[in-house]
């Protein structure tokens, strides 16, 4: 059993920046659950934790094999944050072909009226009987932004663990496991869609914050406390 | 960069195009995801129908589970009593994968339907045989190639050392390929295939809800037509988008030597970003310039 | 999901089927664990198996309490938190407690569980009554899989000899999401208004057997050929047994099982 010193309290809160960045990451990654999946909502076409965990995992790989050479903390957290980035990056902007070239729609937000970003207008292209549909520019960069947060933290999870046990998929499965927890309880707070940061849904980013810290800080003093073996 | 890595890198994008291609054509032949809530919704409104019906507890854990079992399965072929090639192992582990995909999937079936007995859906047999062989088929592929990737990754005599074990390493593409097949290509299915009597270029109409095509041109429909018509589109391009996440995000990687040139890496992954940002506001522009507002819509904003 | 449907009433009581599979899956881990230390062999490790079986049991009927409620999520994501609770929690128990690692693992994640439930209902106001108390059984179910499956793998409890078998080959993966799946599929593929607890079991019982079989195929560099085909062998028998049952629960809760035919009367 390791020993409880200054350090471990470092990697403890390692863990729990982590947590709420996937946990607040989150708010960010715009998704419409099952009905985006029908053109029916705007966001992509998925659940919250799923899009959420795949961008994070993505980037939890880049992280590790950018750890299996170097120790720079900056280098770790940022490369599991670029990964992130481009996987949902990557997911929006094919969801958006699928959206504007195979479903003939066009991508619009619904909870506003103009695109805070572009300021372009945004009620007359929703296609009647449905919420928007597609990924329209404020959401791609909110989504942008919660992969970055959702990768920065799951990676400096990782780092923390990686640096505690030293064993690479205990690390990595830990990270996971905190990973989804924080994912999961924040996909509560915004019952299971949001369209990004302009969405109203955002404003009850406050109480994911206070219940992901707690979560991650009681399960971070306990993952802190594995060892690597002899 | 050498042009071993380079070759791989490729090799490794094309596998990772497969395999979303055949990950997304999977999902649409049992109609997993998020679309298969509109055949849940359909016999409650009073169609009954005959197009497969599984749900294996959401794409990314299940498409973890075959990747984690195809590799947990090679690898262990591949260990030391056993000693078998890498490629037959991957290929054997793939098969155990698709097994288990047909016993979770044939019992999704029988279940999901039978909970719907008061709604007068019947669990039919034939469906059952014909399709979950189909589904087993694309399951292999998708198996065997993101095993593939992941071997690529982590074989100590390859260049790429990734540090993550064999199988942890596919279940992370596992899950995130769910979550890429399960975002892109099953809006094809869900928006569209399964409402193709609605006219194009409209998501669907909330009233609309649970009206899925049950009829084909001869017959009944069944999800092997689905999984024909998806092929053209929402197929290909989910296993582009899961080809490009695998390229771009180990190109960098490959062009510039993290141990050295780590910061390089970020840039590079930051450019992209920022392209793939600008790509996707012209893609905006310029449907909404083809497409045009809804001549339904009757506000006040100006389009 | 929008289609939350928790279908017909519970037969078996939750304390039941709660005491059932602490019981069984605790006693299965430590005889796996007393009877291959006893016999210096890998052939009991099946036993450690059979207790993964009854955590799942436990955990398919929390799921399928608390997805009467609408969630928002779908089935899935609470099934992965209790997993991601689950590991950790197993993971210190086995690492702090030595042998006494399971219970006090098992006795943390119901802990987590127990926490995060509060939370969810307490901050984040869900205002789901049974929260609290399904996370725990979900929790617990899911920390008491990663270790049955875990020792079906290792044969033993030893947490180096764990650490070589489960982590450094990578075998985690498949402990981790094949309990997930044992856990979550019974109700998953039940799912709608005419689903009873007996066929969510039955199939719990099933996926649970395919749980096992994958742990045994690791199994079979870690603690030997023979008693990893002995696991294998047992959980194929029981996948089996499981899958005929639960063909007959279908054909009793069915409209109808048919070879094949066009759609009944009143279908469009």
């Amino acid at each position: 059993m390791s020993t409880f010193d200054a350090s471990t309290l470092v990697y403890v809160l390692q863990i729990v920046i982590g947590g709420l960045l996937v946990g607040i990451g989150v708010h960010f990654v715009p998704v419409g659950g099952a009905p985006a999946a029908m053109a029916q909502a705007t966001g992509v076409g998925t659940g919250t934790v799923q899009l959420a965990t795949g961008s994070g995992l993505t980037g939890l790989i880049s992280a590790g094999l950018m750890m299996s050479v170097t120790d720079n903390i900056l280098l770790i957290v940022l490369s599991g944050a670029v990964g992130a980035m481009i996987m949902i990056d990557v997911t929006m902007l094919v969801g958006n072909w699928v959206y504007i070239y195979g479903v003939g729609v066009p991508p619009v937000a619904a909870k506003t009226d103009y695109d805070p970003i572009t300021k372009d207008p945004q009620p007359p292209y929703i296609s009647p009987g449905t919420v928007g549909h597609g990924v329209p520019t404020v959401s791609y960069v909110s989504g942008t932004i919660g992969g970055l947060m959702g990768g920065a933290g799951g990676s400096l999870i990782y780092y923390a663990l990686m640096n505690i046990n030293g064993v690479s998929g205990l690390s990595a499965f830990f990270a996971i496991g905190i990973f989804v927890v924080n994912a999961v309880i924040a996909s509560y707070n915004i019952q299971g869609t949001i369209e990004g940061f302009h969405d109203p849904k955002f404003k009850r980013v406050p109480r994911a914050v206070q219940a992901c810290f707690v979560a991650t800080l009681i399960i971070g003093i306990f993952a802190v406390l594995i060892h690597g073996g002899a | 960069m050498d042009m071993v890595s380079m070759g791989l890198l490729a090799a490794m994008g094309a596998l990772a195009t497969i395999a979303g291609t055949s990950e997304d054509l999977e999902s649409d032949v049992g109609s997993q995801s998020n679309p298969n809530s509109q055949v849940q919704l359909a016999a409650q409104v009073g169609h009954t129908h005959r197009i497969y019906n599984k749900a294996i507890s959401g794409e990314p854990p299940s498409n973890a589970l075959y990747a984690a079992l195809a590799a947990v399965t090679a690898s262990v072929l591949m260990s030391d009593p056993y000693g078998m090639n890498a490629f037959f192992s991957i290929a054997v582990g793939a098969l155990v994968a698709a097994v288990f995909n047909g016993i979770l999937s044939m019992t999704s079936y029988m279940g999901r339907n039978t909970s719907q007995a008061r709604f007068n859906q019947h669990v039919y047999l034939d469906v059952l045989r014909s399709h979950t062989t189909t589904i087993m088929a694309h399951a292999y592929i998708t198996a065997f190639c993101v095993v593939a990737i992941s071997y690529i990754m982590t074989a100590p005599w390859l260049p790429i050392q990734h540090p993550f074990p064999l199988p942890v390493i596919a279940f992370t593409w596992g899950i995130a390929l769910g979550a890429i097949g399960s975002s892109t290509g099953d809006v094809h299915y869900g928006a569209e295939r399964e409402f193709q009597q609605y006219p194009f270029g409209a998501g669907l109409n909330a009233a609309n809800s649970g009206d899925i095509v049950t009829k084909a041109e001869a017959g009944l429909r069944s999800s092997i037509d689905n999984a024909w018509f998806c092929a053209k589109f929402g197929g290909p391009v989910t296993g582009l988008a899961f080809g490009l996440i695998v390229f771009l995000d180990n190109w960098r990687t490959t062009i510039f030597d993290p141990a050295t040139q780590g910061w390089y890496a970020i840039l590079t992954g930051i450019l992209i970003v920022i392209l793939l940002n600008v790509y996707n506001r012209i893609l905006e522009i310029r449907s909404k310039k083809r497409y045009g507002p809804y001549p339904e819509y009757v506000g006040d904003i100006k389009a | 999901m929008s289609v939350a449907a928790g279908g017909g009433e519970s037969k078996i009581d939750k304390t039941k089927l709660t005491m059932y599979g602490l019981g069984g899956g605790v006693l299965g881990i430590y005889l796996a664990h007393v009877l291959n230390m006893v016999t210096g062999t890998g052939y009991f490790s099946f036993l450690a198996g059979l207790g993964a079986i009854a955590a799942v049991l436990m955990g398919a009927d929390a799921v399928r309490r608390v997805c009467a409620y609408g969630i928002g999520t779908g089935v899935p994501s609470i099934g992965m938190m209790a997993m991601g609770m689950g590991l950790v929690a197993a993971w210190f128990g086995l690492a702090v407690a030595g042998v006494a690692g399971p219970i006090i693992g098992i006795a943390i994640a119901m802990g987590f569980g127990y926490f995060v439930g509060m939370l969810a209902n307490k901050i984040i106001k869900m205002n789901i009554p049974v929260m609290e108390e399904v996370l725990m059984s979900l929790g617990g179910a899911g920390a008491m899989v990663i270790i049955g499956l875990s020792v079906v793998i290792s044969g033993q409890i030893g947490y180096q000899d764990m650490l070589n078998d489960v982590v450094f080959t990578g075998y985690i993966a498949i402990v981790f999401i094949a309990g997930a799946l044992a856990i979550l599929q019974p109700f998953n593929a039940n799912l709608g208004p005419d689903e009873t607890q007996d066929r969510t079991l039955v199939l719990a019982i099933s996926t649970g057997a395919l749980g096992m079989f994958a742990a045994g195929i690791g199994s079979l560099v870690t603690v030997g050929v023979g008693g990893a085909v002995l696991t294998m062998l047992i959980a194929a028998a029981i996948w089996l047994k499981a899958f005929l049952w639960f063909f007959k629960l279908v054909k009793r809760d069915s409209s109808g099982v048919v070879g094949t035919g066009l759609l009944p009367e009143g279908g469009l």
